[in-house]
């Protein structure tokens, strides 16, 4: 037990009192006994003298002792219940705040799931107004080069031919920008072809389609043609690539785009000889390409190109990747599934130029061979190769010309002489030549109207072309 | 045209003439015949294997235009494209009165079926 000094000290004094007190009363009964007792007085009442003060000193040390500890006790149940206020006032408290937070919690909630349904009904407005807007400029560029195309067939002076070309040129660049927002909104793609659209064509609208086109070398000699419902969103996911293929390499190089077919389908491969991607910018660019993410998060003003491309290979089932390529820079393929490959027939190649050259030039091939076997060829062809004519409004003339021409062509057989055969153009323009008799009479109509589209050609160039017949009349 | 973008060719006539718009030469005209002087290759431009088919037998200008439904300016570009590859050659047509008479030429017909 460790005896603090408070309670030593008045312990100690008891202790001393005693021990004086009992001293000199043993002292006195020392003095005050026989001699024949001192000793054993003596002895007796100093063992006594010690006892009670060590009693003493054991009685006023445990009084103190239990004085010092009650008011411990009491100090201790003081703070104790201090305590249990103290606990209790907190859980009210926290009761209180838990009700509070709880609250603010559920208006945050509120505010929150407001705010959030407010941010998607913007975004759905913004996304339809700017796709409904793409959609228009998308009708105004397709109309507006429909319009450049009439005045270049029009317009006969190299000088105009030129500035329209050049508009021409700039219009199909805007146009494929609207493309590129109305894919990215999810809007309609812009145009439809109602027929396949061989890959030449494909190639060539693809490139028109960028800035650089002159830069652009096609190499291809496939015949395949891409189905009309998948040959726009190729064309535009094409230019993307092409006009990708284009900025990243010297403003000199060339870009070279290869066709190969293969068992899965037609590849085209874009090759430039720029910069050569790093792995992380190749991974990159196939994961934009791929067409997993539809978000337009990650996009930015400058690089709708790659997201595009995705959106559309997702929506054809395109394949795109990319690769080193051997020219120095890069390789992009794209694969087209053979579902969109359509083949046309050898016996009506189809050309880039609208239908009527071809279904004419089907029955210039088919008459040839119909005169090397000495057959008639109207009755047979001629049901075949009218539905594939254009449906535009030259059909009409187209089929005069065809007919006229492909009804000529037996004469050769017959005679195999006048190596002038279709002296048409001129016959029509000198009716009154020595040719003019040659043209079958049964023509006469058609001739006429050779005779006036010819006249007005002339009329078109006769300013700057002094020309034979000019010098006739 | 009727609707405008759905019949058309995706072909804008530049890329045809990679840009051109002058021929830089004045050897087509309206009328000049032009005449096959090789085959068509593969990997050839398809308007130049049109042309090249077309022209086997002397085909006026104006023709070969009507018939590709281009411009004569863009059909002389690709013209001349051919003519400095020596694929075609043009034919200035003489005038109508220098020809033979046509009677002289049925008598050459005749005189030759009697052989």
């Amino acid at each position: 037990m460790t005896a603090s000094p408070s309670l030593t000290r008045p312990s100690a004094l008891a202790l001393l009192i005693t021990a004086v007190v009992t001293g000199a009363f043993c002292t006195v009964s020392v003095v005050a006994a026989t001699p024949g007792t001192r000793a054993v007085v003596g002895w007796s009442l100093g063992a006594a003298a010690a006892l009670l003060s060590a009693g003493a000193y054991a009685v006023t040390h445990s009084v103190l002792r239990n004085r010092v500890l009650r008011s411990r006790l009491a100090a201790l149940n003081g703070q104790i219940s201090a305590q249990e206020a103290n606990a209790a006032r907190r859980s009210a408290d926290a009761v209180r705040l838990d009700a509070a937070q709880a609250a603010e919690r559920k208006a945050l909630i509120a505010a929150h799931t407001a705010e959030l349904r407010r941010a998607e009904s913007a975004r759905a407005a913004a996304l339809a107004a700017t796709a409904n807007a793409a959609g228009r400029m998308q009708a105004l560029a397709t109309g507006m080069l429909a319009d450049l195309r009439d005045m270049e067939h029009r317009h006969a002076d190299e000088e105009v031919l030129g500035d329209l070309l050049h508009l021409d040129h700039r219009t199909a660049q805007a146009g494929r920008l609207a493309d590129s927002i109305a894919v990215l909104t999810g809007a309609r793609s812009g145009r439809r072809w109602a027929r396949p659209i061989v890959m030449e064509s494909i190639l060539r609208g693809a490139m028109g389609r960028i800035g650089g086109y002159q830069r652009v070398r096609l190499h291809s000699t496939s015949d395949a043609a891409v189905a009309g419902h998948a040959a726009e969103g190729v064309m535009h996911a094409l230019a993307e690539l092409l006009d990708n293929a284009a900025n990243f390499s010297p403003p000199t190089a060339e870009v070279h785009v290869y066709v190969e077919e293969v068992p899965a389908g037609v590849i085209i491969t874009v090759e430039d000889s720029g910069l050569v991607m790093s792995e992380v910018q190749l991974r990159r660019a196939e994961q934009a390409v791929s067409g997993r993410s539809l978000d337009l998060a990650g996009l930015s003003g400058t690089r709708l190109g790659l997201a595009v491309v995705g959106r559309l290979a997702r929506k054809h089932g395109l394949t795109v990747s990319f690769r080193p390529s051997a020219r120095g820079g890069t390789g992009a393929l794209m694969l087209l599934p053979h579902e969109l490959i359509t083949h046309v027939t050898p016996a009506a190649p189809t050309t880039g130029v609208p239908q009527e050259p071809k279904a004419r030039e089907a029955k210039a091939q088919k008459a040839q061979e119909a005169r090397e076997a000495d057959v008639e060829p109207e009755a047979t062809h001629e049901p075949a190769a009218e539905p594939a004519t254009g449906t535009g409004a030259t059909t009409a003339a187209a089929g005069d010309i065809s007919a006229e021409t492909s009804g000529e062509f037996p004469q050769f057989g017959e005679s195999g002489l006048p190596r002038r055969k279709r002296g048409r153009a001129l016959a029509a323009a000198h009716p009154e030549g020595p040719d003019a008799p040659a043209a079958p009479s049964r023509a006469s109509t058609a001739a006429s109207d050779a005779a006036a589209r010819f006249s007005s050609f002339r009329q078109a160039v006769r300013a700057n072309s002094p020309t034979p017949e000019g010098n006739t009349e | 045209m009727s609707r405008p973008g759905r019949d058309d060719s995706p072909d804008r006539l530049y890329t045809l003439t990679g840009g051109r718009s002058r021929s830089g030469s004045d050897a087509f005209d309206l009328v000049t015949l032009v005449v096959t002087e090789s085959d068509p290759v593969p990997g050839m431009q398809s308007e130049h294997v049109a042309i090249l088919r077309m022209c086997r037998f002397p085909t006026a200008v104006v023709e070969i235009a009507a018939e590709l439904g281009l411009p004569v300016t863009v059909v002389r570009i690709l013209l001349t494209d051919l003519h400095d590859t020596g694929r075609v050659s043009a034919r200035h047509p003489r005038s109508a009165h220098r020809l033979p008479d046509p009677d002289i030429l049925e008598q050459v017909l005749v005189g030759l079926r009697n052989l």
